[in-house]
């Protein structure tokens, strides 16, 4: 169908440069790659327009399937049944995998999905595969995200008559900065340049700042201050953001996430379902596949189901000699996914008491994302923000791709007349960024939470006498022990013989509002007012794949030779 | 937090220096304090570094005295013109400062520690952060009253210390008490102290007072004339002390601003506007020092 507008690269090209050559700036366009779901949507020049495929869908099934020699995505691909995609032909949960080393508990949990997932357990990429004409074909999460995007691109190129370069995505809070650069990577392998990459209730909290200047434009009201707790779970994970919303303008006041989401609450049904269903499934062989698959099906169903019914009986033969049969009711399935939940509750409560705000200082609370169909979301939410009345003036699938596509005609140098791109998001990082020193522990320089642009610098000094060099360790998190951290990269910078405490080593970092870090470190001798070696600047993260063991390679290496420590302020 | 404060005390190291020299000319002056000075000094003279040494209020294009929610509105309506969302990179260092002005002084503490660091009349007063150690702090928002303990008179009876722990506290040194946290405890507690000092020398002053009249109630070094003379002393009547100290602020704060510029409460809106775009244009200090190695090394710095 798509083929007649699909037009030859360079063409499109070269029409590219004209068009951003000329007066009128092309407006980027805002994807939401969701785990499961994705959509894409742009600014028409007068509202936000989700983009539909040539099946008229405006979100599509995130997935790619490998058959014969070209692998297809859920944007054009019609599938024949729904357990197609679980047939091992087929990759999913690709934002679950991106950038995550084979130690993450995460990577083991996709372990029991029907395609390869194999770990060594040592901190490398793990190895994926799909089952194409009974072969496991091996592939990587950042190709299957890429054929994905050159998907959504050639789409969107059909259907707005224009070759597509810039886009604004939306990632999860707790996304590492090392998972960023394997974004950024599947984009660039698609052709397209992104121009922002947002937290995804960040984007909620944009469509939230328009909606809000559009009812005080009506009633001709005062802009007045509104703080809303936006609570965004989707298949894959969870984030919570506090923000403070006047005139256009939202303010990011906190964020919060972690990697749990649906895809955890479907684990827990499956297996629940059928307790030995983890071993399994593991072997992978091509029966186990298809019960596997029947199974899936089935849990997710009743996972639907339970939104609206109180119980509901789950009937499903697994082909091989065993069949299920059972009545699920839902407080069964609210006790089986507890665990959940209770992360939920702890990202929620985090989250306002970083922005130090109280159940009562909330003017709204948004619920989006797949999950805000579960009623326990809804009443645990509704819980702790001490509120009955959930704003609902936002479709819960489409909320973040909205804000993805404001933001990229803002970012793009978009405005409207009648005043509907009048709107900015001040974001805020959503981890600490510091470096390792005193000791092996973390030292952070800029906060969690902290608005950017930002930067902040701190003075170190060395710990050794006549230590020539020091080894500057960059890591990003709010967790206690190192480790437990994700390291973005090091570096060492020379140091002139003196006794120890006597070099000053600045450490300054700088995030722009592209959320670029750079990290600068200069060292200065007393007496002398400039540095005394040329400056380092160091764009973060630098490492690789398979950076789950430099840490532990580089303490191995170096020990503590190359160590610094805080200098305490002297006032 | 360490950090903020440490970028504070940096950005306002060198503004009390031209107009109150004589302040502190016979105090220590630190290591970093010397090198951050040499820095500066190197690359501008003395009133260049004034006008572009950024002061946060006139940054924000709000009075000194405006309330947080006054300096919140300001801080969102230059986000919209300058961040780098709407106005492009250029708008990375511009948006720095607004950020970090912002941050300073929309924290209550933080924007006291300023407010003193300019020499700001309201609860300050020129002169470097080191002497603010000590100082009493707010417990809560800040009241128009303060409390504030003649050093001069106290016999040192402990008896204020006895009631109101929180509040009041010995300086074992000198013999004489002191408050350390405003309203540390409740009311009653505090009243309690008040009545119960056998020569009344807790008073009850005015918020914008206090500054000044603790900075005074300090001992200072007495100039000393080859051997004789030196050593410590304070003004034997404070609140006299302090009258014709603020009045001697004022004069020197109104001069200045008749030189300078229009003071920043009269600013008509659309001047706010025009100096906003102004400075913008204006080189940019950034209040990183590395950062001004950076801006140095690329050319823009010339050997004195």
């Amino acid at each position: 169908m798509a083929e007649p507008a699909y037009t030859v690269t360079s063409d499109s090209e070269t029409n590219g440069e004209e068009k951003s050559s000329s007066a009128f700036p092309e407006t980027a366009i805002g994807i939401d790659i969701g785990t499961s779901q994705c959509s894409i949507a742009v600014w028409n020049g007068s509202q936000v327009e989700l983009l539909k495929n040539t099946r008229n869908q405006k979100i599509m099934r995130s997935y790619v399937t490998f058959k014969d020699e070209t692998p297809s995505g859920g944007v054009s691909n019609q599938l024949s049944h729904e357990h197609e995609i679980f047939s091992g032909a087929a990759i999913f949960n690709m934002k679950r995998l991106i950038g995550r080393v084979d130690t993450d508990p995460v990577v083991h949990a996709s372990k029991s999905l029907p395609f390869l997932v194999q770990t060594l357990d040592i901190g490398v990429r793990p190895f994926i595969a799909a089952l194409v004409n009974n072969v496991w074909r091996s592939t990587t999460p950042e190709e299957v995200l890429a054929i994905f995007l050159v998907e959504l691109r050639a789409m969107a190129e059909v259907r707005l008559k224009r070759p597509i370069r810039n886009v604004v995505l939306t990632l999860p809070v707790s996304f590492s900065r090392f998972q960023l650069t394997r974004i950024e990577r599947c984009c660039a392998m698609a052709g397209l340049h992104v121009l922002r990459l947002m937290p995804e209730p960040t984007a909620v909290a944009l469509l939230y700042a328009q909606q809000q200047q559009q009812t005080v434009h009506e009633n001709m009201g005062s802009g007045s201050e509104q703080i809303a707790l936006i609570f965004n779970m989707g298949a894959g994970y969870c984030d919570v953001a506090v923000t403070a919303t006047a005139g256009g303008v939202s303010q990011i006041k906190s964020l919060s996430g972690s990697a749990i989401g649906g895809e955890d609450i479907l684990q827990n049904m499956m297996r629940h379902l059928l307790p030995n269903s983890e071993s399994l499934f593991l072997k992978h062989g091509i029966s186990e596949i298809k019960s596997m698959a029947l199974l899936r099906v089935a849990a997710q169903d009743a996972i639907h189901k339970l939104s609206s019914q109180p119980s509901v009986q789950v009937d499903v033969d697994l082909g091989n000699g065993s069949k299920i049969c059972k009545v699920v009711d839902r407080e069964e399935f609210e006790e089986v996914n507890q665990k959940v939940f209770e992360k939920c509750e702890s990202l929620i409560i985090q989250c306002m008491q970083d922005a130090k705000v109280e159940a009562e200082d909330l003017s709204d609370v948004i619920l989006v994302g797949g999950c805000s169909y579960i009623p326990k979301i809804r009443n645990l939410v509704m819980g702790i923000c001490k509120t009955q009345d959930i704003s609902m003036g936002m479709n819960p699938l489409e909320a973040a791709v909205c804000g993805a596509a404001l933001e990229g005609a803002v970012a793009s140098g978009i405005s409207d007349p009648f005043g509907n791109l009048d709107l900015l998001t001040i974001q805020a990082t959503p981890m600490s960024i510091g470096i390792q020193a005193d000791g092996k522990t973390f030292v952070p320089i800029i906060q969690r939470n902290t608005t950017i642009p930002a930067r902040k610098e701190l003075v170190f000094t060395t710990v050794h006498d006549n230590q020539t060099e020091a080894l500057i360790v960059v890591y990003e998190g709010d967790e206690k022990k190192l480790e437990e951290n994700n390291l973005l990269g090091y570096f060492k910078i020379g140091i002139p013989p003196a006794p120890k405490g006597i070099p000053e080593i600045n450490v300054c970092m700088d995030i722009d509002a592209s959320n670029v870090l750079r990290v600068l470190a200069g060292v200065i001798m007393p007496g002398t007012p400039h540095p005394v070696t040329p400056l380092m600047e160091v764009r973060m993260p630098t490492i690789d794949d398979g950076h789950g063991w430099c840490a532990e390679a580089l303490h191995r290496a170096y020990g503590s030779t190359r160590d610094l420590v805080t200098v305490q302020k002297k006032i | 937090m360490a950090i903020s404060v440490a970028s504070i005390y940096q950005l306002s190291v060198p503004k009390p220096l031209q107009t109150r020299t004589h302040f502190y000319q016979n105090k220590p002056i630190s290591r970093w304090r010397q090198k951050c000075t040499v820095i500066r000094c190197s690359n501008s003279t003395a009133g260049e570094r004034a006008r572009r040494e950024k002061n946060y209020y006139e940054l924000l294009g709000v009075s000194v005295d405006s309330s947080s929610q006054k300096i919140k509105e300001a801080y969102r309506k230059l986000q919209k013109k300058y961040h780098p969302d709407i106005a492009g990179h250029k708008g990375h260092e511009y948006t720095l400062l607004l950020n970090e002005a912002y941050q300073v002084l929309m924290k209550q503490d933080l924007r006291r520690e300023y407010d003193a660091s300019i020499g700001h009349l309201r609860v300050g007063f020129g002169e470097n952060t080191t002497s603010l150690v000590g100082y009493s702090t707010w417990n809560g928002p800040l009241r128009p009253q303060a409390l504030f303990v003649d050093e001069n008179a106290c016999i040192g009876c402990r008896e204020c210390v006895h009631h109101s722990s929180n509040t009041f506290t010995m300086d074992d040194a000198l013999g004489c008490a002191r408050v350390k946290v405003q309203y540390g405890d409740d009311d009653q507690k505090i009243q309690v102290s008040v009545d119960s000092c056998p020569v009344n020398c807790i008073h009850w002053v005015d918020r914008e007072e206090l500054a000044v009249l603790e900075f005074l109630i300090r001992p200072k070094p007495k100039e000393g004339f080859g051997v004789f003379g030196g050593g410590w002393e304070r003004p034997a009547n404070v609140f006299m002390e302090a009258q014709s100290f603020t009045k001697q602020m004022k004069q020197e704060a109104e001069l200045h601003h008749r030189n300078a510029r229009a003071t920043v409460e009269e600013e008509t809106p659309a001047q706010a506007e025009a100096r906003a775009s102004a400075s913008m244009k204006l080189q940019m200090e950034g209040f990183s020092r590395i950062w001004n190695w950076v801006k140095e090394a690329s050319g823009s710095w010339k050997e004195p």
